[in-house]
């Protein structure tokens, strides 16, 4: 966890070197580059986004936010996306070229620095391989592969090539996870001693996603990209071979914070779930889980379940226990909150508040006034961190960042590929109705 | 917009018609993140921390549905206000700028606590009916909170979607297709709309319903209603044919504005 620590640590303070690197890179761009308008530089990275489904829409708002970068291609096979994708682009003024198929996208676009790809699982690995093959820096979303030797594929690349490879595993670039983790769990020891974690994402019963008859894809194209039909295209994430069901979809993100957080891997997983409750679907629609986190001479039990089947238990956080405290976080700054033990009185809620590591929740009394009546609610405290900014945005800056040399990537793919390595293995135990052990040297690519 | 929201789709298939109503419902889903002010990164709780000066890029939909805020703002001279509540906290309305260039809105004074409930229900009514009808689904009727409601074609063999002014079987009805309808008052939630002119709770109508094209029209200009005077009412209803309200008086919805009153015959 130290080490992990340091690491970010040494990251932040990297900055100005980064910014020397940013000079040496900028020199690389020549004369004629430079003259071009709109050629893509470090100050104006044109990038393709392959992929406008819910995600790609989702990273396309930040995408817009950003500065000096520019989509300029647009990929997705189906025509209702790509169509809206366009028209939405348009209305902004902006004109994208759109495309059905990615290798044509590469093989017409020649000039990119970078794509983002949000395209169903399956598709990441050959799809991010290719491009960082042709010399491209690759945002990819999470999981980055619905196996697990197609992940590795993916960081074998990434090294081969010596290109830019990061994860979508947003919250890493999220400022109020950043402070949380470093200013609060390590440097302000606030929980403690951990000794247990738990996260949850739950959802409600919902339709499976369905289609204007008028945009059916035809089958024979439908097989040609991997799909068995209409349904199971539009479905993706609850087919095995396309996807990884919940717990990857939605698993992914708390457990990726337990093995951020905890700055290691589980030593083992143990899990139960399935498909009780949609017959239509390949995947487990729930799952509760525990991994072994080994802490100080002893371990720290980690809790997870995801339910596609009720909304009910407070939606999606991630909480770190501990003798002295707890901190619960979500990407939803709503569900947000720090607990303090009765015990931990060595430090006061004062002491912490000067040291900026919480602040105080606005009385909504007035304190001019003393109104004796029941007793009075308690002072809260909370995570002092406001940004303004949607939740992928930060992630995509930074990737961008790293491009320009000016940061080092929150999430490479071999970090990431550790993480999910034990996401993956979680349905695997489910599948195996039994514990399963995970060494340190097999979560390494 | 914290209220529930109705989809239903005649003369359709059961499953297609419930996907298609479940596409709309996850459209609502992406506007919502955009427009509520209760999600903290919402482009419009994003906006309330802009200094003056300050600019923000926002969301294709959060710039359209400001963009008819503004118009709602200027043909009602501002009985209709996008930061309602603004002089409960400020000594004045505070001003902005909308961008449509760079698709920002800039803070030119005070604070932006925009509060899109008396017409961002609508302008999400309007955005899940092109979808709808993208899914060939022409005869539908959308319905948010119960105060406003979108009709598409009418149902087979009907002259519309029946639609009581009022309370549950209200005998005063109309029969709706491609329009809106709105309503407001104070009988379900009491004095809550105020006059953005003067900070209080709004003194005119105890109910009213507008009938216009569009649903985003529809619900700013029934929340103006309560608080114009009729003679300025009168004035607005002039300007464009397109719109009908409708006072609540004793004898029952009194019309005004020279459009037609769809009816069953």
């Amino acid at each position: 966890m130290v080490d992990k620590l340091n690491r970010r640590e040494f990251l932040s303070a990297t900055a100005v070197a980064g910014a020397a690197m940013l000079l040496e890179a900028c020199k690389s761009d020549t004369a004629e580059q430079k003259a071009a308008v709109g050629k893509s530089s470090l100050n104006n990275i044109n990038i393709a986004l392959i992929g406008y489904g819910e995600e790609g829409k989702v990273l396309l708002e930040s995408l817009l936010n950003i500065p000096g970068v520019k989509v300029v291609a647009l990929c997705d096979i189906w025509d209702y996306h790509r169509g809206e994708g366009q028209r939405y682009l348009q209305k902004l003024g902006n004109e994208v070229r759109a495309y059905e198929n990615y290798e044509d996208l590469l093989s017409k676009e020649k000039d990119l620095q970078a794509v983002v790809i949000a395209t169903p699982d399956f598709c990441h690995a050959p799809m991010t391989n290719t491009c960082l093959k042709a010399g491209l820096h690759v945002y990819c979303e999470k999981m980055m592969s619905n196996t697990i030797d197609g992940a590795r594929s993916m960081v074998k690349t990434m090294r081969d090539t010596g290109k830019l490879l990061q994860i979508g595993h947003q919250r890493r670039s999220n400022p109020r996870y950043l402070f949380t983790l470093n200013r609060l769990l390590h440097e302000a020891n606030f929980c403690g001693k951990l000794t247990a974690i738990q996260g949850q994402w739950n959802r409600a019963v919902k339709e499976d996603f369905g289609w204007p008859k008028k945009y059916e894809i035809p089958q024979s194209m439908l097989a040609k990209y991997g799909y068995k039909d209409m349904h199971q295209f539009r479905n993706w994430r609850w087919f095995k071979g396309l996807g990884g069901g919940p717990l990857s979809d939605l698993g992914a993100h708390q457990i990726d914070i337990f093995n951020w957080w905890m700055g290691r891997t589980p030593k083992s997983v143990m899990a139960s779930g399935g498909l009780d409750y949609y017959k239509n679907h390949d995947w487990y629609d729930n799952a509760m889980v525990i991994y072994e986190f080994p802490v100080d001479q002893a371990v720290a039990r980690a809790f997870y379940q995801v339910q596609t089947t009720t909304s009910a238990g407070g939606g999606y956080y991630e909480q770190f226990m501990g003798d002295d405290g707890t901190i619960r976080m979500s990407e939803d700054p709503a569900i947000c909150a720090i607990y303090r033990e009765a015990r931990a009185t060595a430090v006061s809620w004062d002491d912490l508040t000067q040291k900026g590591y919480v602040k105080a929740k606005p009385l909504a009394a007035d304190t001019a006034k003393v109104d004796v009546r029941e007793t009075a609610a308690l002072a809260e405290y909370e995570i002092p961190v406001f940004f303004n900014k949607p939740p992928h945005q930060p992630h995509l800056e930074n990737f961008f960042n790293a491009i320009r040399g000016t940061a080092k990537l929150n999430c490479p793919a071999d970090e990431a590929f550790s993480s999910e390595y034990v996401i993956h293995k979680a349905n695997e135990a489910v599948a195996a109705e039994k514990k399963i052990n995970i060494s340190d040297e097999e979560v390494r690519a | 917009m914290a209220t529930h929201y109705e989809v239903r789709v005649a003369a359709e298939e059961r499953t297609y018609a419930a996907q298609a109503a479940q596409a709309a419902f996850d459209l609502l889903d992406r506007l919502e993140a955009r427009l509520s002010r209760y999600k903290p990164n919402s482009d419009i709780a994003r906006l309330a921390q802009l200094a003056p000066g300050e600019k923000l890029r926002v969301s294709e939909p959060a710039l359209a549905c400001l963009q008819i805020a503004k118009q709602m703002e200027q043909i009602t001279q501002s009985a209709f206000c996008p930061t309602p509540a603004a002089l409960q906290t400020q000594p004045a309305l505070p001003e902005w700028n909308l961008l449509a260039a760079e698709q920002s809105i800039q803070c030119v004074s005070g604070r932006l606590d925009f509060d899109l409930g008396a017409i961002g229900k609508g302008f999400a009514l309007d955005r899940m009916a092109e979808l709808i009808r993208e899914w060939d689904c022409p005869s539908f009727l959308l319905v948010a909170g119960g105060s406003s409601i979108l009709a598409g074609d009418s149902p087979t063999d009907a002259a519309g979607w029946s639609c009581g002014l009022g309370e549950d079987d209200s005998p005063h009805r109309i029969f709706l297709s491609n329009a809106s309808l709105s309503g407001s008052g104070l009988a379900v939630k009491g004095a809550h709309i105020l006059d953005p002119r003067s900070g209080l709770p709004a003194p005119r109508q105890s109910r009213a319903w507008i009938l216009a094209d569009t649903a985003a029209d529809s619900d700013a200009l029934s929340t103006a209603c309560m608080v114009l005077s009729e003679a300025e009412l009168i004035g607005i209803l002039e300007r464009n044919h397109s719109w009908l309200a409708f006072l609540e008086t004793e004898e029952g919805p009194r019309p005004l504005g020279r459009r037609s009153i769809p009816s069953p015959a």
